[in-house]
Protein backbone atom coordinates (compact mmCIF):
# COMPACT_ATOMS: atom_id res chain seq x y z
CA UNK A 1 0.00 0.00 0.00
CA UNK A 2 1.64 3.75 -1.20
CA UNK A 3 1.76 5.93 1.70
CA UNK A 4 -0.86 8.40 -0.36
CA UNK A 5 -3.77 5.24 0.03
CA UNK A 6 -3.17 5.62 3.78
CA UNK A 7 -3.38 9.65 4.04
CA UNK A 8 -6.35 11.59 4.12
CA UNK A 9 -7.34 13.53 1.22
CA UNK A 10 -6.05 17.00 2.59
CA UNK A 11 -2.75 15.41 3.31
CA UNK A 12 -2.35 13.94 0.38
CA UNK A 13 -2.91 17.46 -1.48
CA UNK A 14 0.21 18.54 1.14
CA UNK A 15 2.20 16.17 0.11
CA UNK A 16 1.83 16.62 -3.83
CA UNK A 17 2.70 20.07 -3.14
CA UNK A 18 5.33 18.94 -1.03
CA UNK A 19 7.17 17.09 -4.18
CA UNK A 20 7.28 19.36 -6.15
CA UNK A 21 9.05 21.13 -4.21
CA UNK A 22 13.29 21.17 -4.24
CA UNK A 23 14.80 18.67 -2.37
CA UNK A 24 17.08 20.68 -0.25
CA UNK A 25 13.50 23.03 1.11
CA UNK A 26 11.61 19.60 1.21
CA UNK A 27 14.27 18.22 3.18
CA UNK A 28 14.31 21.38 6.19
CA UNK A 29 9.98 21.76 5.88
CA UNK A 30 8.45 20.53 8.79
CA UNK A 31 5.83 18.49 6.55
CA UNK A 32 4.17 15.84 8.72
CA UNK A 33 5.52 12.33 9.08
CA UNK A 34 3.27 9.62 7.74
CA UNK A 35 1.83 8.07 11.28
CA UNK A 36 0.33 4.80 11.86
CA UNK A 37 -2.60 4.24 13.78
CA UNK A 38 -1.36 3.97 17.16
CA UNK A 39 0.32 7.70 16.10
CA UNK A 40 3.87 6.17 15.85
CA UNK A 41 5.80 7.21 12.82
CA UNK A 42 5.00 4.33 10.01
CA UNK A 43 8.30 3.62 8.44
CA UNK A 44 6.94 1.07 6.17
CA UNK A 45 7.99 1.23 2.45
CA UNK A 46 11.59 0.34 0.75
CA UNK A 47 14.63 2.41 1.51
CA UNK A 48 18.40 2.27 0.15
CA UNK A 49 21.53 3.90 1.54
CA UNK A 50 23.56 5.85 -0.65
CA UNK A 51 26.89 5.73 0.41
CA UNK A 52 30.22 3.75 -0.05
CA UNK A 53 30.68 2.88 3.45
CA UNK A 54 30.47 -0.97 2.01
CA UNK A 55 33.59 -0.30 0.62
CA UNK A 56 35.09 1.59 3.73
CA UNK A 57 33.03 3.09 6.52
CA UNK A 58 36.15 5.12 6.89
CA UNK A 59 37.41 7.82 4.85
CA UNK A 60 39.19 6.66 1.35
CA UNK A 61 40.39 7.67 -1.83
CA UNK A 62 39.31 6.25 -4.65
CA UNK A 63 40.25 3.36 -5.91
CA UNK A 64 39.56 1.10 -9.05
CA UNK A 65 35.87 0.31 -9.14
CA UNK A 66 36.00 1.99 -5.40
CA UNK A 67 34.57 5.59 -5.47
CA UNK A 68 35.86 8.12 -2.95
CA UNK A 69 34.07 8.61 0.43
CA UNK A 70 33.94 10.96 3.31
CA UNK A 71 32.89 7.72 5.46
CA UNK A 72 30.34 7.24 8.10
CA UNK A 73 32.19 6.70 11.36
CA UNK A 74 31.66 9.66 13.86
CA UNK A 75 35.16 11.20 14.24
CA UNK A 76 36.39 8.67 11.29
CA UNK A 77 38.18 6.99 14.13
CA UNK A 78 37.51 3.32 15.67
CA UNK A 79 38.92 2.63 18.71
CA UNK A 80 40.67 -0.97 18.06
CA UNK A 81 42.33 -2.65 20.68
CA UNK A 82 46.14 -2.89 19.80
CA UNK A 83 45.51 -6.78 18.99
CA UNK A 84 42.62 -5.36 16.76
CA UNK A 85 43.89 -2.78 14.84
CA UNK A 86 46.74 -5.37 13.72
CA UNK A 87 44.12 -7.95 12.87
CA UNK A 88 41.94 -5.34 10.84
CA UNK A 89 45.31 -4.57 8.86
CA UNK A 90 45.51 -8.64 7.88
CA UNK A 91 41.99 -8.42 7.19
CA UNK A 92 42.63 -5.25 4.75
CA UNK A 93 45.72 -6.96 3.21
CA UNK A 94 43.16 -10.54 2.73
CA UNK A 95 39.78 -8.67 1.75
CA UNK A 96 39.30 -9.84 -1.52
CA UNK A 97 38.76 -13.37 -0.37
CA UNK A 98 38.49 -13.24 3.44
CA UNK A 99 35.68 -10.72 3.31
CA UNK A 100 32.25 -12.41 4.05
CA UNK A 101 30.47 -11.14 1.65
CA UNK A 102 33.17 -12.49 -1.18
CA UNK A 103 31.47 -15.31 0.06
CA UNK A 104 27.56 -14.18 -0.35
CA UNK A 105 27.37 -14.91 3.88
CA UNK A 106 24.72 -12.56 5.11
CA UNK A 107 26.07 -9.62 6.21
CA UNK A 108 25.45 -8.76 9.31
CA UNK A 109 24.22 -5.62 11.15
CA UNK A 110 24.70 -2.64 10.29
CA UNK A 111 26.13 -3.69 7.46
CA UNK A 112 22.98 -4.91 6.32
CA UNK A 113 21.46 -1.10 6.04
CA UNK A 114 24.46 0.16 3.74
CA UNK A 115 25.21 -2.57 1.51
CA UNK A 116 23.95 -1.08 -2.24
CA UNK A 117 21.01 -2.76 -2.03
CA UNK A 118 17.06 -1.67 -0.91
CA UNK A 119 15.42 -2.96 1.58
CA UNK A 120 11.59 -2.91 3.12
CA UNK A 121 9.79 -2.40 5.95
CA UNK A 122 6.83 -3.59 7.60
CA UNK A 123 5.31 -2.23 10.22
CA UNK A 124 2.81 -2.97 12.94
CA UNK A 125 2.69 -2.10 16.63
CA UNK A 126 4.40 -5.32 18.22
CA UNK A 127 6.36 -6.05 15.49
CA UNK A 128 8.45 -4.75 12.68
CA UNK A 129 10.43 -6.93 9.84
CA UNK A 130 12.77 -5.95 7.24
CA UNK A 131 13.53 -7.86 4.09
CA UNK A 132 16.68 -6.94 2.60
CA UNK A 133 17.41 -7.82 -1.56
CA UNK A 134 21.10 -8.59 -0.85
CA UNK A 135 21.07 -12.79 -0.01
CA UNK A 136 17.40 -12.75 1.06
CA UNK A 137 18.86 -11.42 4.92
CA UNK A 138 15.36 -10.91 6.83
CA UNK A 139 15.45 -9.16 10.40
CA UNK A 140 12.41 -9.70 12.92
CA UNK A 141 12.12 -7.09 15.49
CA UNK A 142 9.60 -7.71 18.31
CA UNK A 143 8.52 -4.41 20.00
CA UNK A 144 8.97 -4.07 23.61
CA UNK A 145 10.41 -7.46 24.81
CA UNK A 146 13.64 -8.93 26.18
CA UNK A 147 16.59 -11.17 24.46
CA UNK A 148 15.89 -14.73 25.11
CA UNK A 149 18.33 -16.16 27.44
CA UNK A 150 21.87 -16.47 25.93
CA UNK A 151 24.60 -17.80 24.44
CA UNK A 152 23.19 -17.77 21.09
CA UNK A 153 24.39 -17.18 17.75
CA UNK A 154 22.75 -15.14 14.52
CA UNK A 155 24.10 -13.76 11.54
CA UNK A 156 21.76 -10.94 11.60
CA UNK A 157 21.68 -10.82 15.42
CA UNK A 158 18.70 -10.78 17.63
CA UNK A 159 16.61 -7.55 17.50
CA UNK A 160 14.08 -5.69 20.23
CA UNK A 161 12.98 -2.47 19.64
CA UNK A 162 11.38 0.81 21.21
CA UNK A 163 9.78 4.01 20.64
CA UNK A 164 11.94 6.99 21.86
CA UNK A 165 9.69 9.86 20.86
CA UNK A 166 9.67 9.82 16.67
CA UNK A 167 12.90 7.49 16.94
CA UNK A 168 13.29 3.38 16.51
CA UNK A 169 15.25 2.31 18.73
CA UNK A 170 16.50 -1.60 17.80
CA UNK A 171 19.23 -2.85 20.46
CA UNK A 172 20.78 -5.94 18.45
CA UNK A 173 23.25 -8.95 20.16
CA UNK A 174 23.94 -12.33 19.99
CA UNK A 175 26.20 -12.01 17.01
CA UNK A 176 28.41 -14.11 15.16
CA UNK A 177 32.46 -13.24 14.99
CA UNK A 178 32.21 -13.87 11.09
CA UNK A 179 30.51 -10.80 9.45
CA UNK A 180 32.89 -7.56 8.93
CA UNK A 181 31.44 -3.65 8.50
CA UNK A 182 32.86 -3.26 5.40
CA UNK A 183 34.96 -4.86 2.26
CA UNK A 184 38.13 -2.78 4.06
CA UNK A 185 38.08 -5.58 6.54
CA UNK A 186 36.33 -3.75 9.58
CA UNK A 187 35.35 -6.81 12.38
CA UNK A 188 33.95 -7.56 15.36
CA UNK A 189 33.58 -10.36 17.55
CA UNK A 190 30.44 -12.43 18.92
CA UNK A 191 30.28 -9.66 21.82
CA UNK A 192 29.11 -7.14 19.53
CA UNK A 193 26.05 -4.97 20.83
CA UNK A 194 24.38 -3.04 18.22
CA UNK A 195 21.97 -0.16 18.92
CA UNK A 196 20.50 1.40 15.97
CA UNK A 197 18.29 4.63 15.69
CA UNK A 198 15.53 5.37 12.87
CA UNK A 199 15.04 8.39 13.12
CA UNK A 200 12.45 9.75 10.20
CA UNK A 201 13.02 13.53 9.18
CA UNK A 202 10.77 13.36 6.31
CA UNK A 203 8.30 11.78 4.74
CA UNK A 204 11.23 10.63 2.03
CA UNK A 205 14.23 10.41 5.00
CA UNK A 206 15.56 8.38 7.53
CA UNK A 207 18.78 8.94 9.95
CA UNK A 208 19.69 6.18 10.53
CA UNK A 209 22.51 5.80 13.33
CA UNK A 210 24.12 2.73 15.03
CA UNK A 211 26.17 2.86 18.18
CA UNK A 212 28.99 -0.62 18.43
CA UNK A 213 30.14 -1.72 21.20
CA UNK A 214 32.18 -4.93 21.16
CA UNK A 215 34.51 -4.61 24.40
CA UNK A 216 36.22 -8.00 22.74
CA UNK A 217 37.74 -5.37 20.28
CA UNK A 218 37.34 -1.86 20.79
CA UNK A 219 38.50 0.44 23.88
CA UNK A 220 34.91 2.82 23.50
CA UNK A 221 31.75 2.34 21.90
CA UNK A 222 31.37 4.57 18.51
CA UNK A 223 29.17 5.47 16.24
CA UNK A 224 27.77 5.44 12.76
CA UNK A 225 25.33 7.49 11.21
CA UNK A 226 23.61 7.97 7.32
CA UNK A 227 20.76 9.03 5.86
CA UNK A 228 18.23 6.31 4.46
CA UNK A 229 16.59 7.42 1.62
CA UNK A 230 13.05 6.17 0.40
CA UNK A 231 12.77 4.20 -2.73
CA UNK A 232 9.46 6.59 -4.55
CA UNK A 233 10.10 4.83 -8.00
CA UNK A 234 6.54 4.02 -9.51
CA UNK A 235 6.40 0.01 -8.72
CA UNK A 236 9.77 0.08 -7.11
CA UNK A 237 9.99 -3.57 -5.41
CA UNK A 238 12.89 -5.33 -3.87
CA UNK A 239 14.24 -8.09 -5.66
CA UNK A 240 16.28 -10.68 -5.25
CA UNK A 241 20.13 -11.44 -5.06
CA UNK A 242 21.12 -14.81 -4.52
CA UNK A 243 25.07 -14.31 -5.10
CA UNK A 244 25.91 -18.01 -3.82
CA UNK A 245 24.13 -19.21 -6.65
CA UNK A 246 25.33 -17.32 -9.37
CA UNK A 247 27.58 -19.88 -11.93
CA UNK A 248 25.87 -22.91 -10.31
CA UNK A 249 22.75 -22.74 -12.24
CA UNK A 250 20.84 -25.78 -13.74
CA UNK A 251 19.19 -25.21 -16.72
CA UNK A 252 16.61 -28.35 -16.83
CA UNK A 253 13.81 -27.49 -18.76
CA UNK A 254 15.12 -27.39 -22.45
CA UNK A 255 14.12 -30.26 -24.46
CA UNK A 256 16.14 -32.53 -26.79
CA UNK A 257 17.15 -30.84 -29.51
CA UNK B 1 -19.02 4.45 19.01
CA UNK B 2 -21.53 7.01 18.09
CA UNK B 3 -22.91 6.88 14.50
CA UNK B 4 -22.95 9.19 12.07
CA UNK B 5 -25.79 7.15 10.60
CA UNK B 6 -29.10 6.92 12.22
CA UNK B 7 -30.27 4.38 10.37
CA UNK B 8 -27.07 2.02 10.48
CA UNK B 9 -28.01 0.43 13.94
CA UNK B 10 -31.63 -1.08 12.77
CA UNK B 11 -30.33 -2.23 9.40
CA UNK B 12 -27.55 -4.10 11.14
CA UNK B 13 -30.22 -5.55 13.37
CA UNK B 14 -32.19 -7.17 10.69
CA UNK B 15 -28.96 -8.41 9.25
CA UNK B 16 -28.09 -9.97 11.79
CA UNK B 17 -31.18 -11.68 12.36
CA UNK B 18 -31.58 -12.56 8.24
CA UNK B 19 -27.81 -13.64 9.32
CA UNK B 20 -29.50 -16.28 12.23
CA UNK B 21 -31.73 -17.25 10.02
CA UNK B 22 -29.25 -18.10 7.41
CA UNK B 23 -27.19 -19.71 9.56
CA UNK B 24 -30.29 -22.36 10.98
CA UNK B 25 -30.58 -23.12 7.33
CA UNK B 26 -27.04 -23.78 6.79
CA UNK B 27 -25.49 -25.44 9.77
CA UNK B 28 -22.15 -25.75 8.26
CA UNK B 29 -21.21 -22.45 8.34
CA UNK B 30 -17.46 -22.03 7.08
CA UNK B 31 -14.65 -20.53 9.88
CA UNK B 32 -14.76 -17.03 10.10
CA UNK B 33 -11.66 -15.53 10.71
CA UNK B 34 -10.89 -12.72 12.81
CA UNK B 35 -9.79 -9.60 11.06
CA UNK B 36 -6.50 -7.26 10.83
CA UNK B 37 -6.47 -3.79 11.63
CA UNK B 38 -6.48 -3.24 7.83
CA UNK B 39 -9.51 -6.17 7.24
CA UNK B 40 -8.10 -8.49 6.15
CA UNK B 41 -8.95 -12.08 7.18
CA UNK B 42 -6.38 -12.62 10.01
CA UNK B 43 -4.21 -15.86 9.34
CA UNK B 44 -1.61 -14.78 11.17
CA UNK B 45 0.69 -17.23 13.06
CA UNK B 46 3.41 -19.79 13.19
CA UNK B 47 2.26 -23.14 10.68
CA UNK B 48 3.89 -26.28 9.73
CA UNK B 49 2.88 -27.89 6.50
CA UNK B 50 1.47 -31.58 6.73
CA UNK B 51 2.98 -33.84 4.44
CA UNK B 52 6.31 -34.45 3.20
CA UNK B 53 9.28 -32.52 1.26
CA UNK B 54 11.01 -35.30 -0.08
CA UNK B 55 8.49 -36.73 -3.00
CA UNK B 56 5.38 -35.09 -3.48
CA UNK B 57 4.08 -38.19 -5.73
CA UNK B 58 4.42 -41.20 -2.80
CA UNK B 59 4.67 -39.66 0.69
CA UNK B 60 6.34 -43.06 2.01
CA UNK B 61 8.48 -43.47 -0.71
CA UNK B 62 11.42 -41.80 1.77
CA UNK B 63 10.85 -45.18 3.87
CA UNK B 64 11.82 -47.36 1.03
CA UNK B 65 15.46 -46.64 1.12
CA UNK B 66 15.85 -45.41 4.73
CA UNK B 67 15.28 -47.01 7.61
CA UNK B 68 11.59 -45.42 8.40
CA UNK B 69 9.37 -47.21 9.37
CA UNK B 70 6.96 -47.17 6.81
CA UNK B 71 3.43 -46.44 7.26
CA UNK B 72 0.89 -48.60 4.57
CA UNK B 73 -1.60 -46.33 4.29
CA UNK B 74 0.57 -43.64 3.04
CA UNK B 75 2.57 -45.62 0.30
CA UNK B 76 1.63 -44.45 -2.85
CA UNK B 77 -0.49 -41.47 -1.18
CA UNK B 78 0.32 -38.22 -3.14
CA UNK B 79 -0.51 -34.33 -2.41
CA UNK B 80 -1.22 -34.31 -6.00
CA UNK B 81 -4.92 -33.98 -5.97
CA UNK B 82 -5.42 -33.58 -9.97
CA UNK B 83 -4.41 -35.14 -12.12
CA UNK B 84 -6.54 -38.26 -10.54
CA UNK B 85 -3.55 -40.40 -10.55
CA UNK B 86 -1.71 -38.24 -8.16
CA UNK B 87 1.49 -37.81 -10.72
CA UNK B 88 3.20 -34.86 -12.36
CA UNK B 89 1.85 -34.48 -16.03
CA UNK B 90 5.03 -34.15 -17.22
CA UNK B 91 5.70 -34.15 -21.36
CA UNK B 92 7.75 -37.77 -22.41
CA UNK B 93 10.78 -35.69 -22.84
CA UNK B 94 10.68 -34.02 -19.23
CA UNK B 95 9.71 -37.65 -17.83
CA UNK B 96 12.53 -39.40 -19.91
CA UNK B 97 15.43 -36.54 -18.35
CA UNK B 98 14.28 -36.89 -14.67
CA UNK B 99 14.03 -41.25 -14.55
CA UNK B 100 17.87 -41.44 -13.63
CA UNK B 101 16.88 -39.61 -10.24
CA UNK B 102 15.04 -42.60 -9.08
CA UNK B 103 18.69 -44.47 -8.98
CA UNK B 104 20.41 -41.22 -7.65
CA UNK B 105 18.05 -39.39 -5.16
CA UNK B 106 19.44 -40.69 -2.05
CA UNK B 107 23.61 -40.41 -3.74
CA UNK B 108 23.49 -37.92 -6.09
CA UNK B 109 25.81 -36.44 -8.68
CA UNK B 110 26.06 -32.52 -8.89
CA UNK B 111 23.09 -32.26 -11.33
CA UNK B 112 20.69 -34.56 -9.55
CA UNK B 113 21.56 -32.84 -5.99
CA UNK B 114 18.03 -30.86 -4.75
CA UNK B 115 18.49 -27.77 -4.96
CA UNK B 116 16.62 -26.88 -1.76
CA UNK B 117 20.51 -28.80 0.02
CA UNK B 118 22.32 -26.36 -1.72
CA UNK B 119 20.48 -23.67 0.31
CA UNK B 120 19.12 -22.29 -3.01
CA UNK B 121 15.44 -20.61 -2.22
CA UNK B 122 12.30 -23.22 -2.57
CA UNK B 123 10.49 -22.03 -5.42
CA UNK B 124 6.52 -21.91 -5.03
CA UNK B 125 4.98 -24.16 -3.74
CA UNK B 126 7.62 -25.46 -1.95
CA UNK B 127 8.30 -22.40 0.10
CA UNK B 128 5.11 -23.55 1.86
CA UNK B 129 6.13 -26.87 2.05
CA UNK B 130 9.47 -27.25 3.63
CA UNK B 131 9.13 -27.06 7.31
CA UNK B 132 8.20 -23.87 9.81
CA UNK B 133 6.87 -20.64 8.52
CA UNK B 134 5.42 -17.84 9.77
CA UNK B 135 2.10 -15.40 8.09
CA UNK B 136 2.28 -11.58 8.73
CA UNK B 137 -0.09 -9.11 7.70
CA UNK B 138 1.39 -5.66 8.09
CA UNK B 139 -1.03 -3.39 6.04
CA UNK B 140 -1.62 -4.31 2.53
CA UNK B 141 0.68 -7.25 2.73
CA UNK B 142 0.80 -11.10 3.49
CA UNK B 143 4.19 -11.90 4.14
CA UNK B 144 5.78 -15.64 4.21
CA UNK B 145 8.87 -15.62 6.38
CA UNK B 146 10.39 -19.47 6.29
CA UNK B 147 12.19 -20.83 8.75
CA UNK B 148 14.58 -22.82 6.63
CA UNK B 149 17.21 -20.38 4.39
CA UNK B 150 15.71 -17.49 6.01
CA UNK B 151 13.40 -16.96 3.08
CA UNK B 152 10.76 -14.94 2.82
CA UNK B 153 8.41 -14.01 0.18
CA UNK B 154 6.30 -10.71 0.14
CA UNK B 155 2.86 -10.98 -1.07
CA UNK B 156 1.29 -7.42 -1.60
CA UNK B 157 -2.66 -7.29 -1.53
CA UNK B 158 -3.07 -3.62 -2.76
CA UNK B 159 -3.75 -4.64 -6.63
CA UNK B 160 -0.38 -3.70 -7.92
CA UNK B 161 0.40 -5.03 -10.64
CA UNK B 162 3.48 -7.78 -11.15
CA UNK B 163 6.46 -6.97 -12.60
CA UNK B 164 8.18 -7.18 -16.42
CA UNK B 165 7.96 -11.13 -17.53
CA UNK B 166 11.63 -11.09 -17.98
CA UNK B 167 12.94 -10.70 -14.82
CA UNK B 168 13.02 -13.90 -13.37
CA UNK B 169 12.89 -14.74 -9.48
CA UNK B 170 13.83 -17.59 -7.02
CA UNK B 171 10.04 -17.35 -5.26
CA UNK B 172 9.02 -15.55 -8.04
CA UNK B 173 6.39 -12.36 -7.99
CA UNK B 174 3.49 -12.93 -5.82
CA UNK B 175 0.40 -10.61 -5.96
CA UNK B 176 -2.32 -11.30 -3.86
CA UNK B 177 -6.03 -10.65 -3.35
CA UNK B 178 -8.80 -12.22 -0.99
CA UNK B 179 -11.71 -13.76 -2.23
CA UNK B 180 -14.18 -14.11 0.63
CA UNK B 181 -11.92 -15.32 3.74
CA UNK B 182 -9.53 -17.27 0.72
CA UNK B 183 -6.30 -15.65 -0.13
CA UNK B 184 -5.64 -16.09 -3.79
CA UNK B 185 -2.09 -15.22 -4.91
CA UNK B 186 -0.60 -15.45 -8.40
CA UNK B 187 2.98 -16.24 -8.91
CA UNK B 188 4.60 -15.16 -11.84
CA UNK B 189 8.39 -14.18 -12.90
CA UNK B 190 9.59 -17.87 -11.55
CA UNK B 191 13.22 -18.69 -12.12
CA UNK B 192 13.95 -22.55 -13.80
CA UNK B 193 16.39 -23.56 -11.08
CA UNK B 194 14.00 -24.68 -8.27
CA UNK B 195 11.88 -28.46 -7.60
CA UNK B 196 8.72 -29.07 -6.13
CA UNK B 197 10.59 -32.37 -4.18
CA UNK B 198 13.99 -34.30 -4.34
CA UNK B 199 12.64 -36.00 -7.07
CA UNK B 200 14.20 -33.52 -9.54
CA UNK B 201 10.45 -32.94 -9.95
CA UNK B 202 11.16 -29.71 -12.03
CA UNK B 203 9.50 -27.06 -14.25
CA UNK B 204 10.64 -24.21 -16.64
CA UNK B 205 10.88 -20.39 -16.21
CA UNK B 206 7.41 -20.27 -17.88
CA UNK B 207 6.04 -21.85 -14.87
CA UNK B 208 2.81 -19.96 -12.95
CA UNK B 209 1.68 -21.48 -9.73
CA UNK B 210 -1.97 -19.61 -8.60
CA UNK B 211 -2.58 -20.50 -4.98
CA UNK B 212 -5.60 -20.59 -2.57
CA UNK B 213 -5.12 -20.33 1.14
CA UNK B 214 -8.06 -21.06 3.20
CA UNK B 215 -8.47 -20.97 6.93
CA UNK B 216 -10.90 -23.67 7.88
CA UNK B 217 -10.39 -23.04 11.31
CA UNK B 218 -8.36 -21.30 13.72
CA UNK B 219 -5.61 -23.68 13.59
CA UNK B 220 -5.40 -25.01 10.05
CA UNK B 221 -5.48 -23.58 6.48
CA UNK B 222 -6.23 -25.76 3.43
CA UNK B 223 -3.44 -25.16 0.99
CA UNK B 224 -3.61 -25.49 -3.20
CA UNK B 225 -1.92 -24.80 -5.58
CA UNK B 226 -2.56 -25.50 -9.60
CA UNK B 227 0.64 -25.35 -11.38
CA UNK B 228 1.09 -24.10 -15.01
CA UNK B 229 4.08 -24.83 -17.47
CA UNK B 230 3.24 -25.46 -20.96
CA UNK B 231 7.24 -25.96 -21.68
CA UNK B 232 7.03 -28.97 -19.32
CA UNK B 233 3.87 -30.51 -18.64
CA UNK B 234 1.02 -31.88 -20.44
CA UNK B 235 -1.86 -30.16 -18.70
CA UNK B 236 -2.12 -27.92 -15.35
CA UNK B 237 -1.69 -29.75 -11.71
CA UNK B 238 -2.48 -29.29 -8.47
CA UNK B 239 -0.62 -29.44 -5.20
CA UNK B 240 -2.85 -29.68 -1.91
CA UNK B 241 -1.56 -29.42 1.57
CA UNK B 242 -2.45 -28.56 4.78
CA UNK B 243 -0.78 -25.86 7.35
CA UNK B 244 -1.55 -26.46 11.20
CA UNK B 245 -0.52 -23.79 13.20
CA UNK B 246 2.50 -24.95 15.24
CA UNK B 247 3.41 -24.18 18.97
CA UNK B 248 6.90 -25.73 18.85
CA UNK B 249 9.03 -22.32 18.70
CA UNK B 250 6.67 -20.21 21.08
CA UNK B 251 6.07 -16.83 19.37
CA UNK B 252 9.27 -16.48 17.44
CA UNK B 253 10.94 -18.53 14.72
CA UNK B 254 14.57 -18.23 14.27
CA UNK B 255 17.19 -17.58 12.16
CA UNK B 256 18.44 -20.19 10.07
CA UNK B 257 21.81 -19.95 8.56
CA UNK B 258 21.85 -22.01 5.37
CA UNK B 259 24.76 -20.84 2.87
CA UNK B 260 27.30 -19.91 5.71
CA UNK B 261 27.04 -23.45 7.26
CA UNK B 262 27.16 -25.60 4.04
CA UNK B 263 30.43 -26.10 3.23
CA UNK B 264 30.87 -29.39 4.81
CA UNK B 265 27.58 -30.90 2.71
CA UNK B 266 28.83 -29.79 -0.30
CA UNK B 267 32.05 -31.36 0.15
CA UNK B 268 30.60 -34.44 0.77
CA UNK B 269 29.51 -34.38 -3.02
CA UNK B 270 32.79 -34.20 -3.97
CA UNK B 271 33.67 -37.75 -4.67
CA UNK B 272 36.17 -39.02 -6.82
CA UNK B 273 35.10 -39.81 -9.61
CA UNK B 274 32.68 -37.25 -9.92
CA UNK B 275 32.27 -33.95 -11.20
Amino acid sequence: MSIMARLPGCMIATLALASLLPAPAAAQGSGPLPRTADGKPDLSGIWQAVTTANWNIQAHSAEKDVPAGLGVVEGDEIPYQPWAAAKKGENFANRATADPEAKCFLPGVPRATYLPFPFQIFQTPNHIAITYEYVHAVRRIFMNSSHPRGPLEFWMGDSRGRWEGDTLVVDVVYFTNQTWFDRAGNFHSDALHVVERYTPITPYHINYEATIEDPKVFTRPWKISLPLYRRIEKNIRVLDYECYAFGLERTWYRPPE
Amino acid sequence: MRSRCPMLLPVLVLASLIAVVDARQEPAKPYAPPRTADGQPDIQGIYNPVGTFYNIEDLEYQSLYQNFKPNPSLSGKSLIIDPPDGKIPYQAWAAEKRKPIYQLHGDPTPEYVDPNAQCWPQGVPRHMNNREFEIFQPPGHVVIFNMAHHSYRVIPVDGSPHIPENVKLWLGDSRGRWEGNTLVVDVTNNNDQTWFDVMASFHSDAMRVTERMTPVGPDRIEYRAVITDPKVYTRPWTFAIYFNRSKDYGSELYEEACVEVNDRNMELLKRPGRN
